[in-house]
């Protein structure tokens, strides 16, 4: 089943290297004697250099999980992470930090990421410092020009985290990113605790500094119209599996899966015009617990169009390619846009 | 004309710190009809939730209420003794908040919390309550409730615990129910029933809802008219639909702007508000939006501008407004939304936003 993902993201793209790989990536954690909660169930995915792909799930559904194993901050239980061809689960010690400089990660929240006894100076150059990359009157000028660079004043580099905004902070964060010119960042709900105004200068800052320097983006939250918005491709997580991956014009327009549908039938739009007629998708019960999850598909117990009992209980469905670039885990993907209405 | 259930004239509530007098909500009127849905919205800091606990008397030391009128059926809340107020909050006047496990009691149980509410104000029989404690939970679509009712909070899901608040605010028949960010903590398809609840509550049981957010999408899917707050004021007032096709203030255009919306095309930049909401202890002079505003001209700096009438049932205080921003500045094409880039106003002097860097303070001192 890994096999056929991987070829089908390498049809879609077949002339690049990707830049990360995910292979079958599995975490359980240890939940007393003979439990495990299956956190991230067998995950695989590519990400080409340059590229922003969103990463899109409800609480539990295991995405901040997969963001970390991809930093190695969790060690995987099983699979492979390729950045740039090296499978990092494998690397310990010196080769996994040298290898690790070229990935790079942006906090939720940007009061509890930034250390409050530090300078802002000393937050942006510990990276630098940590790395013996650049000293003395050189590292100042770099953490100035990357202040610069996040749309902060240069001479702010002697305050400290609590004299700044949540926004700043974000961009404080940023820079200290950036400081080591990494290739990749994983951006893990980076908006979500910011106020509406500012959250949109932030996705602004990200895309300008995308283009500049070439980065490329896992852009994990739970706000659908957010991760749209920035992203080249959008994968949905429900209960530690990717169910629908697709290119992002196509997201609002065809979905492949009934839990994508249901997650886009749920956003509320600012049009009181488009929402009289939008009609949500009931999905029966609450997300069952990843201790034991069901059988077959897991979405079955919630699935507006489950054949159970039958094949959806009973086989759990591949992702496959179900059009260009768009993959989906569902036995009746034909079915979705045609049984599951969301508009009155 | 119904006469309105509530109505807050002039509403002034400051918060006195050590760091000085926070002016957190200052002169907001609005009133609210029989049965009517009023949203209103606004980012953290805007007085929204300070104005909601100042209509039920929920101000704190060091908050206080500081001027104005709140009147609900014809008696100034303002004016009633705590015991009389504590008869009408909860019986009358509901409230539902944003954390729902923090509102309930972890060491009773669900069904103990909802009764208490109703015991409370003596209004349903009391061989009623237990009947109408399932009654309420069935309403609030929580499944097998004769069963649930006897659960204690953590065994609830986070939407069945705001389902179990919604119910507890229902219990009395209130006329007015205040829901403060009910959804901001609930995830988006549990959000997307909570809603669908309380539009289906409204129509059924007549009762008025407030409803408080940040979330603009949130606020056109359930109410009828909406009230944005900006810095302690009502910087605009309309119909749903005026606020969301037809904005007069700029502030409400600039942040239906700000978010990605999810039936957009791709692609588009988004027109971020720049610069942070002013302290509200050392507010700015003139119209509080003038520092961040692209539109802003040299009135803004000096002139606070009074709230007036832009169309029928629409108001705003503004003293360009956004049909003048689009005919003389063209605001339909504007790319560039850092302060007066569309009205081209930078007095000399004034100290830009610290996102802008040195050489920009320099450019605007030129001007």
């Amino acid at each position: 089943m890994t096999d056929t993902v991987v070829a089908a993201a390498a049809r879609v793209a077949p002339a690049v290297e990707p830049l990360l790989r995910v292979v079958n990536v599995v975490k359980y954690f240890g939940a007393g004697v003979g439990a495990s909660v299956k956190a991230v169930d067998g995950v695989s995915f590519d990400i080409l250099p340059g590229e922003t792909v969103g990463l899109v799930g409800e609480s539990g559904c295991g995405k901040s999980t997969l963001g970390r194993m991809i930093t190695q901050l969790l060690p995987v239980t099983s699979g492979e992470v390729y950045l740039d061809g090296v499978d990092i689960t494998k690397l310990h010690g010196e080769k996994l930090r040298q290898q690790r400089k070229q990935l790079q990660m942006i906090f939720q929240d940007p009061y509890a990421s930034l250390d409050p006894r530090m300078t802002v100076g000393d937050i942006i150059a510990e990276p630098l410092v940590n790395f013996k990359m650049i000293s003395g009157r050189a590292k100042d000028a770099r953490v100035q020009e990357l202040l610069r660079t996040v749309g902060l004043n240069p001479y702010f580099n002697n305050r400290y985290p609590h004299e700044f905004s949540g926004g700043q902070r974000q961009r404080i964060g940023i820079a200290r990113a950036l400081a080591l010119n990494p290739r990749l960042i994983i951006c893990d709900e980076p908006v979500s605790a910011l106020d509406v105004s500012i959250q949109a200068q932030i996705i602004n800052l990200l895309e300008d500094l995308q283009r500049e320097f070439a980065l490329t983006y896992l852009f994990i939250a739970h706000d659908l119209s957010v991760v749209r918005h920035i992203s080249d491709r959008v994968m949905v997580m429900y209960l530690g599996k990717i169910v629908e991956v697709a290119p992002s014009e196509d997201l609002y327009t065809s979905q492949e899966h009934p839990y994508t549908r249901a997650l886009l039938s749920s956003i509320p739009v600012p049009d009181p015009r488009i929402e009289s007629k939008r009609r949500l998708v009931e999905l029966s019960g609450e997300i069952p617990s990843p201790l034991n999850p069901p059988s077959g598909c897991r979405f079955h117990t919630r699935c507006p169009i489950a054949q159970v009992p039958g094949v959806c209980a009973d086989v759990e469905p591949p992702l496959e390619l179900k059009g260009a670039g768009h993959l989906a885990a569902c036995h009746f993907s034909e079915q979705v846009r045609t049984k599951i209405a969301i508009t009155v | 004309m119904t006469d309105p259930i509530l109505e807050v004239r002039n509403l002034s509530t400051h918060f006195f710190t050590d760091d000085g007098e926070v002016k957190a909500v200052r002169g907001v009127s609005f009133s609210v009809e029989p049965g009517e849905t009023l949203g209103i919205v606004g980012e953290s800091g805007c007085g929204k939730s300070v104005t909601a606990m100042s209509v039920l008397g929920l101000v704190q030391r060091p908050g206080k209420v500081v001027g104005g009128e709140i009147m609900f059926k014809g008696r100034d809340l303002l004016k009633l003794t705590k015991e009389e107020l504590r008869n009408i909050r909860g019986r009358d006047i509901a409230m539902i908040f944003q954390d729902p496990l923090s509102s309930l009691n972890p060491v009773l149980r669900v069904g103990y919390q909802i009764d208490e509410a109703m015991y409370a104000h003596d209004k349903i029989p009391r061989s009623d309550v237990e009947r109408r404690g399932i009654d309420l939970l069935k309403q609030v679509r929580v499944s097998d409730a004769e069963r649930r009712i006897k659960d204690f909070p953590h065994q609830f899901s986070g939407g069945m615990r705001q389902r179990a608040m919604i119910a507890m605010g229902l219990s009395n028949k209130p006329d007015l129910l205040i829901a403060d960010e009910p959804t901001t903590a609930l995830d988006v398809t549990v959000q997307a029933q909570i809603l669908e609840l309380l539009r289906d509550l409204n129509e059924q049981t007549g009762a008025a809802i407030i409803l408080i957010t940040h979330n603009l999408g949130v606020v056109a899917g359930l109410c009828k008219r909406v009230l944005v707050m900006y810095a302690g004021e009502i910087v605009e007032e309309g119909t749903a639909e005026q606020i969301f096709e037809r904005p007069q203030h700029p502030y409400t255009w600039s942040l239906l702007r700000s978010v990605p919306r999810i039936d957009a095309s791709r692609g588009h930049r988004l027109l971020s508000i720049e610069g942070l909401p002013p302290d509200l202890i050392d507010l700015p002079q003139g119209c509080k939006f003038n520092p961040r505003c692209p539109f802003r001209v040299e009135r803004c700096f000096t002139e606070s501008p009074p709230i007036e009438q832009v169309a029928p049932a629409q108001h705003a205080a503004c003293w360009v407004t956004m049909e003048r921003a689009y005919a003389e500045m063209g605001a339909g094409t504007i790319t560039d939304t850092s302060p007066g880039a569309a009205s081209g106003v930078h007095p000399a002097g004034r100290r830009l936003p610290a996102v802008e860097v040195p050489a920009a303070i320099g450019e605007a001192v030129g001007d």
